[in-house]
């Protein structure tokens, strides 16, 4: 049909967009795998009862290793699914972005783990803050070159952390509780709930 | 069929070297010459020609500057050129809704 000349031009639009833009297809399940792996790694953690600042530290770091090999993984998957340069600039853009403050919340975490033994205060309730603030950072950091809800991620993760310490430090000081909750509130619970959004989104952007 | 759309749509983006520039800065804060070159397979003389046009259109904004001693040039889309470009897809999905609705005609820039 003579006129399918605008529905081309807008498909080449979408296309040039997408594939200059990092993976967003691949976003979806990188969210929904970082969840069940935050919430399987909150459950061994509460079953084991991994309680000791060191075995709490260890955990978490491993598991967020595991999610950073497991997302690359995935990208690298549906890069060559597409044909596409996995190391592209838009990907080489959004690990420059992230890197900065992944690694410093993954120092910090090593050093308050494994240095800070026989302090008088335990970190353990605080590293899930520091990490929630981090990984906030480096959300909204990556949102410059990805779509824009990732951007917002990072602001929910940075609004809930301020506000749940706000809860604890001052309405609830007395509380006791497992600091994996928080980690699989936020490490596993957060990625679940947007990666179904992402998901079932996207499905209903293709289904149009 | 309402011919509006067709005469509104913008000659300068309407080329498709040029969309193509304004599609990939529109998804990027910032891309270099290089990356627009190697992501659209074009010549640096072809990709230069539809840089100048779309720069004194005022719709990209050009930065030479320099990385590893290396010149370096990065284009990025200035808030006149999004928004030349969103009122672009909007008057390509207008036309598509129209289409939809009514036998439609050629692409008028083939008609000239």
């Amino acid at each position: 049909m003579e006129s399918d000349w605008a529905v081309q031009h807008l498909q080449t639009i979408r296309t040039l967009m997408e594939r200059s833009a990092v993976y967003r297809h691949a976003l979806a399940p990188i969210m929904l795998f970082a969840g069940v792996l935050g919430v399987a790694a909150a459950a061994i953690g509460l079953f084991f009862h991994c309680d000791s600042l060191r075995a709490f530290g260890s955990l978490w770091l491993g598991t967020a290793v595991l999610a950073a090999v497991g997302a690359l993984l995935i990208v690298r998957r549906q890069a060559l699914k597409d044909r596409e340069l996995f190391w592209s600039p838009p990907t080489r853009r959004v690990v420059q972005a992230i890197l900065p403050p992944l690694l410093a919340g993954m120092f910090l975490g090593a050093m308050f783990t494994f240095v800070s033994r026989g302090y008088p205060v335990d970190f353990s309730l605080l590293l899930p803050f520091l990490w929630a603030f981090f990984y906030g950072c480096a959300l909204h950091s990556a949102g410059f070159f990805m779509p824009r809800g990732v951007k917002w991620f990072g602001w929910v993760y940075i609004g809930l952390a301020c506000a749940i310490l706000v809860i604890i430090a001052i309405l609830r000081p007395e509380a006791e509780f497992s600091p994996h909750w928080l980690m699989g509130f936020f490490f596993g619970v957060l990625h679940l709930v947007y990666g179904a959004y992402l998901y079932l989104t996207e499905k209903g952007k293709n289904a149009a | 069929m309402n011919p509006e759309p067709f005469l509104q749509l913008d000659r300068v983006i309407h080329e498709k070297g040029r969309l193509a520039i304004m599609s990939m800065l529109a998804a990027n804060p910032e891309l270099s010459f290089t990356e627009l070159r190697d992501a659209l397979s074009m010549t640096d003389g072809n990709l230069t020609t539809h840089i100048k046009a779309l720069q004194q259109e005022g719709y990209i904004y050009v930065a030479k500057s320099f990385q590893n001693r290396r010149p370096l040039t990065t284009c990025s889309l200035t808030a006149a050129g999004r928004k030349a470009f969103v009122e672009y897809i909007n008057l390509l999905e207008q036309i598509v809704r129209q289409s939809k609705s009514n036998p439609s005609p050629k692409d008028p820039s083939e008609s000239k």
